[in-house]
């Protein structure tokens, strides 16, 4: 754990959860900083501000608990936005937000067992590596395979959403409308199952792994397949944070606020960017962050901690 | 005769009985018996200061030093454990944990000069004062090594800045009024405090006395804190509604 930030400056706020006083302008900071990645890549920046929060200082528990309130609020004005401008399948993102909370409560869960038995950090950090260590490979060889095309000459085909996989041949096939798509319920509900569970074990709102696996699994047309992830990314961690209240008492509603409000602002920022930007390009930078982010996870785990020794409180005593 | 013999025998038997002037007493207080956590919280310092007098009804009218201070101050009693992470199929993780019990969530020790000069080995282990000994005293029975994990989770303590020993942290400013000063930092476990001090004189301890003081979340943060314990649900859903507010408001705010 890092030690307590300086207290030189007068701008400290002291956030009644995590029981520590931190620089007002560092967490706005920190949320815009985050923010506005997460509005030039159209991701929630969980997974960027909950190992940033860890690094400074704040208790993995109340970081992954308040990070979730965080990434609500950076993920509603892009869904409102999406579903004003009719970009949300109704249809599809209700199955998907059903099987998803009740992935968050079995990552809650599991989140409490974790940290009663003392493996929650290694958890996150082999869930981070893992997951963002895969994620971003398949990111980065899709982006740079793209690029080098592009650079060749050759006119990219993006594929058709039409062009069916296995998955297609699954039971219990509705006709989702909006998507175009008559496909088996099955993998819809175990996608929404899947990030629920990662994206409150994690604190993450998953839409990174969400949106892959809508376009290559489900063949989701891109029409509509941000503003439904950015739809279940909402619903999820909302559940989440209620959850998390409810489960551990760790959301600190004052860390979360200011997180949110640099997170608001630095994304609209973020969303103009990126206007400057080509498809591939961003899509390049997210897979190196992404990267970035699993490699700083593998290299405490492989190299082992500067402090082999870690301490933790598990109760309050008797009465003194 | 023999009944004035009897009474001198008796007189010298009681002179004898009773011990070497016992006649110090300790006069000491605290500066803040309420320590408030509000918005702006960023650590306090407290001083701790106090007089050492001579007991009312002692013959004596002064007290002779030269006098030492030892002022041990204690937080909340939490259950914390300390854990060993080794590497295990070429990852680091945790493998070994000592649980201890009631152990102090803050531990400063001030002195007005070297433990060691104060006074000895054996009464600084028979008091307890020194931070490894909390260790001890709460480390319940595991299979690890309990006097390691111990001395590791009071480095670590110590590191955080809730442990800690201040030689020369009580000057005395006459020869018998001291006084000391302890910062909380601004990660302080919110609970109750004791301040135990202890007098010794020629490496004896002659007398002691203790002071508590709270360190209390007030207000809004009081509120918060509370609120999040005893209306989870409730607490959640306004999480929820404000993240959820102020999504929409930049939307509308920045046009998106």
């Amino acid at each position: 754990m890092a030690s307590a930030p300086a207290r030189t400056t007068q701008l400290q706020i002291y956030l009644p959860i995590a029981e520590l006083s931190m620089n007002l302008f560092f967490l706005v900071g920190i949320g815009g900083a985050v923010g506005f990645l997460s509005g030039l890549f159209g991701v929630g920046g969980g997974f960027l501000l909950t190992p940033l929060l860890i690094f400074s200082g704040v208790p993995a528990p109340v970081a992954v608990a308040s990070v979730t309130g965080q990434v609500v609020a950076a993920s509603t004005s892009g869904a409102l936005s999406y579903y004003r401008r009719g970009g949300i399948d109704m249809h599809l993102a209700m199955y998907l937000v059903l099987s998803g909370v009740l992935g968050a409560f079995g990552g809650v869960a599991a989140f409490a067992a974790l940290r009663a038995a003392g493996q929650l950090d290694l958890v996150i950090s082999l869930g981070f590596l893992l997951l963002l260590g895969f994620v971003g490979t398949l990111m980065l060889v899709e982006a740079v395979r793209s690029l080098l095309k592009r650079r060749a000459g050759i006119v990219v085909r993006e594929k058709l959403p039409n062009q069916h996989n296995w998955i297609h041949g699954l039971p219990m096939r509705i006709r989702f409308k909006k998507s175009k798509l008559y496909i088996s319920v099955l993998p819809v509900l175990g996608i929404g199952l899947c990030i629920g569970f990662l994206g409150s074990l994690l604190g993450i709102g998953g839409g990174f792994i969400l949106v892959p696996a809508l376009v290559y699994l489900l063949r989701v047309p891109g029409t509509v397949v941000i503003g439904t992830s950015l739809l279940q990314v909402v619903a999820i961690m909302a559940a989440t944070t209620i959850l998390h209240a409810l489960q551990s008492q760790s959301v600190d509603i004052l860390l979360a606020f200011c997180l949110m409000v640099g997170g608001v602002v630095g994304a609209q920022f973020g969303a103009s960017a990126g206007k400057y930007l080509r498809g591939e390009q961003l899509r390049a930078m997210l897979a190196v962050l992404v990267l970035a982010v699993a490699i700083r996870f593998g290299y405490s785990l492989i190299v082992g901690p500067a402090d082999p020794f870690s301490m933790a409180v598990i109760g309050l005593g008797g009465v003194l | 005769m023999r009944a004035l013999a009897a009474l001198v025998l008796l007189a010298a038997a009681l002179l004898a009985a009773t011990p070497p002037a016992l006649a110090e007493k300790l006069v000491s207080t605290v500066s803040n018996d309420e320590v408030s956590i509000t918005s702006s919280f960023a650590g306090e310092k407290l001083t701790l200061f106090g007089n050492i007098e001579p007991e009312a009804g002692a013959p004596q009218r002064y007290v002779e030093g030269p006098f030492q201070v030892i002022i041990v101050v204690t937080g909340p009693l939490q259950d914390r454990i300390a854990r060993l992470k080794r590497p295990r199929f070429g990852i680091w993780m945790n493998t070994e944990q000592v649980v201890f019990d009631n152990f102090p969530s803050f531990y400063h020790v001030l002195a007005s000069d070297k433990l060691s000069d104060i006074t000895d080995e054996e009464t600084l282990g028979r008091l307890n004062l020194m931070p490894e000994s909390q260790a001890r005293i709460t480390a319940t029975p595991s299979t690890a090594d309990e006097e390691l994990f111990g001395r590791e989770l009071v480095r670590l303590m110590t590191e955080q800045g809730y442990f800690g020993v201040k030689e020369q942290g009580v000057v005395f400013r006459s020869s018998t009024f001291y006084s000391g000063q302890v910062s909380l930092p601004s990660d302080v476990p919110p609970g109750s405090y004791l301040a135990h001090t202890y007098v010794f004189k020629n490496g004896e301890l002659i007398t002691e006395r203790s002071e508590g003081f709270a360190v209390r979340k007030i207000g809004f943060e009081r509120f918060l804190a509370l609120a999040a314990q005893q209306q989870p649900l409730l607490y959640g859903l306004v999480c929820v509604i404000l993240a959820v507010f102020t999504g929409w408001l930049g939307g509308v705010v920045f046009k998106r």
